[in-house]
């Protein structure tokens, strides 16, 4: 409406003036595209036009001669003469990588061209065309140095983001800040990726501005904002597509597995478990398991703005099935959002963000002996899925293999949060070189999980059963047994013994956790050029930062009808003994101050430091507060008079060194706690006592990360080709451990534990590259490549004094613990032995000159590490590295094309050099096989690579510890997003009243290249089973992993 | 209206700042009570107590450690490689590296801790019966040093206070003769303010703690000072022999008349060979018991600590101490004919002797696994054993008191239920006699060694010992690499 008043206004003025012309257009964008808001300006003066929803401006007053500048954010800036034409439509390029871009670096902002730092930048446009449930699912393959992987891919699953390599044996998440509110990365589900305007990911020193958090890098999310004095621009989005699993491990079937069996167990001297072998090809129960799912996702949004305020609201649904499970594991997710900002008083303005989040998750058993995956794979192909009567089979031949399909039947686990997140914000502009801004922002979440077990019978003997037999009666369980007193009877003195059971119903369990956390900062930002050549910013500001959080956990037992639809507590027996609950809550704060000053000169040089001061409630008493500082500079070798070229139009070369701390140590680790155990007998009875658990530390702190980094960035062939370079080292220290302590400190009593203490290092080095490349061929044909590659080392470079190495993951039941971390190596690399084929002949055994230990023809040959003549299973001493779960190197491939109406893209996601350890085949004589075993050693000469098959009850050979027969290459390429989309043309969609609809088709994940022969080479850390807090060392080791869908989709965009 | 806003918004940036101190973060967890605000109320320097008494049940090592050491017993086991360290000090080949010495070595400074984290608090709160749990825990801490001080000779000596981890690097081994001072002021603390008898079984008493003091002058050779403090347990104590030797270690007995110093055992706990300190039952009983046993009265164990010829010739012909102390495993099989009696030998070694003090009874089996959960009591110090130190003292004190000491050698020896003759010798021949005396009376109760040592017998009665090395045991070489104290090796190892 302002718009047209003010060309009305110029209207009015025009007429009124005489011998001035009035000149008329249209600006529309590459794909013929109005495009409203678009300022138009009279060049020389301070007149102009803003074009309405139409695309279209008057201007008045303008001289013939006149040349107009056509400008617009996010494309190419155009200089167009009049001419004397009274009709001048324009046509915007968009500016992919303009030097002017802004780029958010914490507290303030910079462009491309003054950036000293090392920042990735993602346009919130890019993340959302990819169809991503998650926007870290999106930052895949986008952008030099984020590593991103998968924990599950099961809907709702997490995913990991790695920053320029894994620094610590701990905590390795950045910092996720959403409009400066710190949001956690396991809550990315959360956030909508169509809420977002764009992505910064601090990489380097300079991210050091968020002090003792930025050691894994900073990743800023900007979500949208309307512009001002614009009109309502309503956007829908919306794709419905079907999921289907990238893969199906091959297995036997039911003839190639009972041949296998058969000869499995006359090798070990047993008869033969299938007297007649032609089974056919019996059960493929991952044909039972997977299945095809779907998928959808609706946005709605409106932007627009007054010449005093701006909005932007949007609302969405999505909703994804599982492709095993179904609705048992399914992810759902309302967003709403509200960023509103307006002038409350001249130069004061108000900014308010609220984003709203309803999710709810379903899970099955993932990841393990457990789960349903690993039921899948390792059931028998021989049975059936069920009895004649319709009840499912029991898999006796197994004692802890249960019919998956039962299992997903049976399990019941699902997960509610609500989410808000919000800020206000107040900026002061005090005049042209201060503004002082404010925010209290603020992350609410309440997450409620209920899981019902329910009364349950797998086939006699599995673990788990909760009933002990298929009429669902009950085990029953020990409450109290207690030698009580001595009774006399028939003159003899006997103990007596009291014992309480009762039967272990079904159970619900529900969860109900709040987290808050809440930040309040305040900063002043300076900025002046002196004398055009003397450019000065500068920030302060203080921050409050403080987090909470509380859990109260209520287990409750016998719900009516062994019923789902009853599990409730409120529906349980309240009078049941084993009912219990439990809770727990935490709390941490932080401090902070800090200062940037950012000098330019000519826009040549720029030099940027930086200081913060953290006082954190984390950190021991003598470690309360740290300060991290931070250099970077940087030199624009073309602006220099003596570069001359044709070829560089831009060319820098950056620097940076800085210090930041991961404070994500664990709350009051420096306390000594009163764990300890202390009874003693008085009067013959125990009495429980106080002693001192694991012992404190003052001194404890952060760890602590030393960054270099250096780059060099180009700009070539009038900016159609831009390059950024950057290598950096990032030493970590002061890692946390709990080593061995001195016994004058006392804590080896029962229950004692030593102290944590900062001691180990980590050290990441690699080079990024990252390359972009925006071309047309003739007027319609339009596009753009990118390219990122990133390349890893990652070497621990110390331990703390006496501790050799740190081991971690599992493998195998009942744990050999395969994974490692040790001077010398990368984080969490595989510790095994090596292998150098199989035995061939009883005469290879006894003449190899190393003595292996029950080893026949057909087994393994281990490779004596320690030259001792044996190979020693009961240490290791001939273990070594055979593996690494980190990859040398990762890249992201994008494409883009655009021709008339229609537009391709594609993006393919690269990791090379990762090692995968395959732990999902279940070492049981009747569990099935994958069939690679079909190649298995069957006598001299027959192969060289997989050892014979053998079961037996009294033997044992060593095929199955841990060696490099386990390890697999998991180097994979990925197509991550294909898409083929059309626009029709503008005179179409008006008829509907639409500025602009796209339809368009997708593929996810539709072709994965590797050798790895599991599911899904891009897994990552998950659990680990042998350490709650921390899942670094079980990098790499497949559990039998959930594997992510491949999609196909059709969606549709539509602008009003 | 404009204005006024501008102002609140400076104000409110202005109160942002003027919280410039770090009181913000001056937080403490919610709802947890940990080492730090723990001593609110007298419960709690109770409980604090209670655990710091907990220690001693790790005495189990202690005690077989001074009897493998000396001529009394082999190790014996399983194997020679099974608890490898008793092995070598049995052989008086043992080093720097002994799981069994690093063991001790931290569960006596567990205690120490537990102990001085009590003192570390101890103006926190003020409350009647404060002085009894200080004197309580001076005794502790007495106990703990003075086993410290026994095996390793200079210990560093840590009082009232934990030490950071950052502080150890700065602490010395402090001589031997600094934490006798410390061992016996802590005990006359603990004397001075404990009473002669408690009405809770296993409370420290006065007795205890001056009958710890005596051995600790005695142990220093300090005989003036350790008879008057023993004479003061026989004149003043409530102590009297047992009238029937036969029944003394049995659960039965425990408290009574003769008992001055006991560690409490329990049953009623079970508790597995992956945590020895966190026993409630005596460990030792079922080590000592004898391995694949089958029959009456006995218990099955696994055959440590299995005492010598040498030993079971020390008795006197007649001196019915021998079968209470000593099982002879083949004569009591031929004894319970017919009833069958099986048993097997490890490869440890084997004497055909049991430590029949502490000997699993098929009467007296703890919660299982009951090869750990024995309820017999450790006696740590009888009034036997005050009247033979008492004795030694008088008659090797430079004023020699004879008189007194044959006196109390007698009293032992012809005791109900023992029944010896008395003997009548004076000078050295009575040191032998009590020398004597103590070895077959204290049979099996870990003291042999230490004994020897002290009166510089050691050399003579133990193969492999070496004068001016084995007085002593190693500080355990970890010990001295984690403390980075560059704490010197004892001589010789």
């Amino acid at each position: 409406m302002k718009t047209k008043l003010l060309a009305l206004f110029f209207l009015t003025l025009s007429l009124a003036s005489h011998g001035q012309t009035l000149i008329k257009g249209q600006v529309t964008d590459e794909n013929g595209q109005a495009l409203p808001g678009v300022n138009v300006l009279i060049k020389g003066t301070s007149r102009g036009a803003v074009t309405d929803v139409k695309g279209e401006y008057t201007l008045s007053d303008a001289p013939a001669d006149a040349v107009l500048i056509v400008s617009f954010i996010g494309y190419v800036t155009q200089e167009i003469s009049v001419a004397g034409k009274s009709v001048v439509d324009a046509k915007l390029a968009p500016d992919v990588k303009s030097l002017e871009e802004v780029v958010v670096i914490g507290y303030g902002t910079t462009t491309v061209k003054e950036l000293t730092g090392s920042v990735s930048s993602v346009s919130g446009n890019k993340l959302t065309s990819l169809n991503t449930v998650r926007v870290d699912q999106a930052l895949q393959g986008q952008a030099a140095g984020v590593q991103i992987s998968t924990a599950s891919g099961s809907p709702g699953g997490a995913l990991n983001i790695r920053i320029r390599g894994l620094s610590t044996n701990g905590d390795n998440n950045p910092l996720v800040l959403v409009d400066g509110v710190p949001y956690s990365t396991d809550g990315l589900n959360a956030l909508n990726p169509s809420d977002i305007e764009s992505i910064n990911v601090l990489k380097d020193g300079t991210a050091g501005i968020y002090g003792v958090r930025a050691a894994n890098g900073v990743i800023i999310i900007t979500t949208k904002q309307g512009k001002r004095n614009s009109k309502p621009s309503i956007e829908f989005s919306g794709y419905y597509g079907s999921q289907q699993t990238t893969k199906k491990l091959d297995l036997l079937n039911a003839h190639q597995y009972a041949v296998l069996k058969n000869e499995a167990y006359a090798a070990g001297g047993q008869a033969p478990p299938f007297a007649n072998v032609d089974l056919g090809k019996g059960t493929d129960w991952q044909n039972e398991v997977f299945q095809k799912a779907p998928i959808m996702n609706y946005n709605l949004n409106m932007n627009g703005g007054s010449d005093k305020s701006t909005y932007s609201i949007g609302g969405s649904y999505m909703n994804q099935e599982g492709i095993v499970g179904g609705d048992k594991a399914s992810y759902r997710r309302y967003n709403a959002r509200i960023n509103f900002t307006t002038d409350i008083a001249p130069r004061l303005t108000l900014q308010n963000v609220l984003l709203y989040t309803n999710e709810r998750r379903r899970t099955l058993p993932e990841n393990g002996i457990a789960s349903v995956l690993y039921n899948t794979t390792n059931a028998s192909p021989a049975a059936t899925v069920r009895n004649p009567d319709g009840t499912y089979t029991y898999l006796e031949e197994f004692s802890d293999i249960i019919n998956p399909l039962a299992q997903m039947a049976n399990t019941y686990n699902q997960t509610g949060v609500n989410k808000l997140v919000g800020k206000e914000e107040l900026t002061y502009k005090i005049n042209d070189n201060f503004e002082l801004s404010a925010r209290l922002g603020y992350n609410y979440a309440n997450v409620s999980t209920k899981t019902f077990s329910p009364l349950v019978y797998y086939g006699s003997g599995k673990a788990q059963n909760t009933a002990t037999n298929p009429a669902l009666v009950p085990d029953s369980i020990t409450l109290y047994s207690k030698e009580v007193d001595s009774v006399r009877s028939n003159g003899q003195w006997t103990k007596v013994t009291a014992s309480y059971k009762i039967p272990r119903l079904n159970s619900v369990t529900e969860t109900e956790q709040t987290f808050f956390n809440y930040n309040a900062e305040a900063f002043l930002n300076y900025n002046k050029t002196f004398n055009d050549i003397h450019h000065v910013k500068a920030t302060l500001g203080i921050s409050y930062f403080g987090d909470q959080g509380k859990s109260l956990s209520a287990t409750a037992f016998n719900i009516p009808y062994n019923s789902n639809d009853f599990a409730d507590i409120s529906a349980a027996d309240g009078t049941n003994l084993l009912n219990n609950t439990t809770s727990y809550q935490y709390r941490s704060r932080l401090q902070s101050y800090f200062f940037r000053g950012e000098y330019g000169y000519k826009g040549k040089y720029m030099l940027s430091a930086l200081v913060r001061r953290d006082a954190s409630s984390n950190f021991g008493k003598n470690n309360r507060f740290g300060y991290f500082p931070a250099v970077s500079g940087a030199w624009v070798l073309s602006e220099e008079s003596f570069f001359q070229s044709d070829l560089f139009q831009f060319v820098k070369v950056r620097a940076s060194y800085g210090v930041a701390g991961n404070d994500k140590i664990g709350n009051f680790r420096y306390r000594a706690l009163l764990g300890g155990e202390g009874v003693y007998p008085f009067n013959n009875q125990l009495v429980n006592g106080v002693a001192i658990g694991t012992l404190g530390n003052q001194d404890l702190k952060w760890e602590t990360t030393h960054q270099t980094n250096v780059g060099i960035d180009f700009s070539l062939f009038n900016g159609k080709l831009d390059i950024t370079t950057d290598y950096y080292i990032k030493k970590t220290k002061d890692l946390l451990f709990q080593p061995d302590i001195s016994a004058i400190a006392g804590a080896y009593g029962a229950g004692g534990s030593p102290p944590w203490i900062n001691a180990g290092d980590v050290k990441n080095n690699g080079f990024e590259l990252l390359i972009n490349y925006n071309d047309k061929i003739g007027e319609d044909f339009r596009f753009n490549i990118g390219y990122n590659l990133t390349t890893i080392h990652n070497e621990v470079t110390a331990l703390p004094d006496g501790v050799q190495f740190i081991e971690g993951g599992a493998f195998g039941v009942g744990g050999t613990r395969p994974t490692r971390m040790q001077v010398g190596y990368p984080i969490g690399y595989f510790y095994g032995y090596k292998t150098d084929g199989v035995y061939q002949t009883t005469q290879e055994v006894t003449e190899r000159g190393v003595a292996q230990e029950n080893a026949q023809p057909g087994d393994l040959r281990f490779v004596d590490q320690d030259k001792s003549g044996d190979i020693n299973f009961s240490n290791n001493s001939d273990k070594t590295k055979i593996g690494s779960p980190i990859p040398d190197m990762i890249m992201g491939l994008n494409l883009g094309l655009n021709f008339k109406g229609f537009d391709v893209s594609g993006t393919l996601y690269v990791s090379l050099g990762n090692d995968i350890l395959r732990n999902y085949e279940r070492d049981q004589p009747l569990a099935n096989l994958l069939a690679y075993r079909l190649n298995r050693w069957t006598g001299p000469g027959s192969t060289n690579t997989d050892p014979r098959l053998f079961t037996s009850s009294t033997q044992t050979n060593r095929n199955n510890v841990i060696s490099d027969y386990f390890v697999e290459d998991g180097s994979f390429a990925r197509i991550k997003n294909v898409q083929l989309g059309y626009t029709l043309p503008a005179a179409i969609s008006r008829k509907i009243g639409a500025n602009k609809l796209r339809i368009y088709v997708a593929a996810n994940n539709l072709a994965t290249f590797t050798k790895y022969r599991g599911y899904d080479p891009d897994l990552s850390a998950q659990f680990d089973p042998n350490n709650a807090s921390g899942s670094t060392l079980s990098s790499g080791i497949d559990y039998g992993f959930y594997p992510q869908a491949k999609t196909f989709m059709a969606g549709l965009n539509l602008n009003f | 209206m404009k204005k006024f806003i501008r102002i609140s918004f400076g104000v409110v940036v202005a109160s942002f700042m003027a919280i410039s101190c770090d009181d913000y973060v001056d937080i403490d967890p919610q709802y947890a009570q940990d080492a730090d605000n723990y001593f609110l109320s007298p419960a709690d320097y109770d409980k604090a107590l209670t655990g710091a008494y907990d220690l001693m049940q790790t005495s189990y090592l202690d005690m077989w450690i001074g009897e493998i050491a000396s001529d009394n017993s082999i190790a014996g086991g399983e194997s020679v490689t099974d608890s490898e360290g008793l092995h070598q000090i049995d052989n008086m080949t043992h080093g720097g590296v002994n799981n069994e010495l690093r063991s001790l070595f931290r569960w006596m400074y567990a205690g120490i801790t537990r102990v001085n984290y009590i003192f570390e608090n101890k103006d926190k709160l003020e409350f009647e019966g404060k002085t009894r749990i200080l004197a309580e825990a001076s005794f502790l801490r007495g106990y703990y040093y003075f086993e410290l001080v026994k095996f390793f000779g200079d210990v560093p000596l840590v009082l009232d206070r934990r030490l950071s981890a950052s502080e150890i690097s700065s602490q010395p081994r402090t001589p031997a003769s600094d934490v006798y001072a410390q061992i016996v002021k802590d005990l006359q603390f603990a004397a001075d303010n404990l009473g002669w008898t408690t009405s809770t079984k296993g409370r420290i008493t006065k007795g205890a703690a001056l009958s710890l003091m005596g051995k600790a002058y005695l142990y220093q050779n300090k005989f003036a000072e350790a008879a008057q403090t023993l004479d003061e347990v026989i004149d003043e104590g409530p102590y009297a022999l047992s009238t029937d030797f036969s029944t003394l270690f049995r659960v039965a007995s425990e408290g009574n008349s003769e008992t001055v110093f006991d560690i409490e055992y329990v049953g009623i706990e079970g508790g597995g060979y992956g945590c020895f300190v966190c026993l409630e039952g005596f460990a030792a009983v079922g080590f000592h018991s004898i391995r694949g046993y089958k029959g009456p009265i006995y218990a099955d164990g696994n055959s440590y600590n299995l005492p010598t010829q040498d030993l079971v010739d020390e008795f006197e012909p007649n001196d019915p101490r021998l079968a209470t102390s000593i099982l002879d495993i083949e004569a009591f099989k031929a004894a319970q004919l017919p009833v069958k009696v099986e048993y097997t030998v490890g490869g440890g070694g084997h004497t055909g002797f049991y430590n029949n003090k502490y000997l699993k009874r098929a009467d007296e089996l703890g919660a299982n696994d009951n090869d750990l959960t024995s309820p017999v009591n450790h006696r740590v110090i009888r009034f036997a054993d005050v009247l033979l130190m008492a004795a030694e003292a008088h008659n090797r004190k430079s004023s020699a008191d004879d008189t007194k000491a044959l006196t109390y050698l007698n009293r032992v020896r012809t005791r109900v239920s023992v029944d010896m003759p008395p003997v009548n010798v004076t000078g050295s021949a009575l040191t032998q006699a009590i020398y004597h005396e103590r070895r077959v009376e204290l049979a099996g109760e870990g003291i042999h060694f230490f004994d020897l040592v002290r009166t510089g017998r050691a050399a003579d009665q133990i193969a492999g010992f070496k004068v001016g090395k084995n007085e002593v045991f190693p500080i355990p070489q970890a010990e001295i690499d984690l403390a980075r104290a560059r704490w010197l090796q004892n001589t010789g190892y």
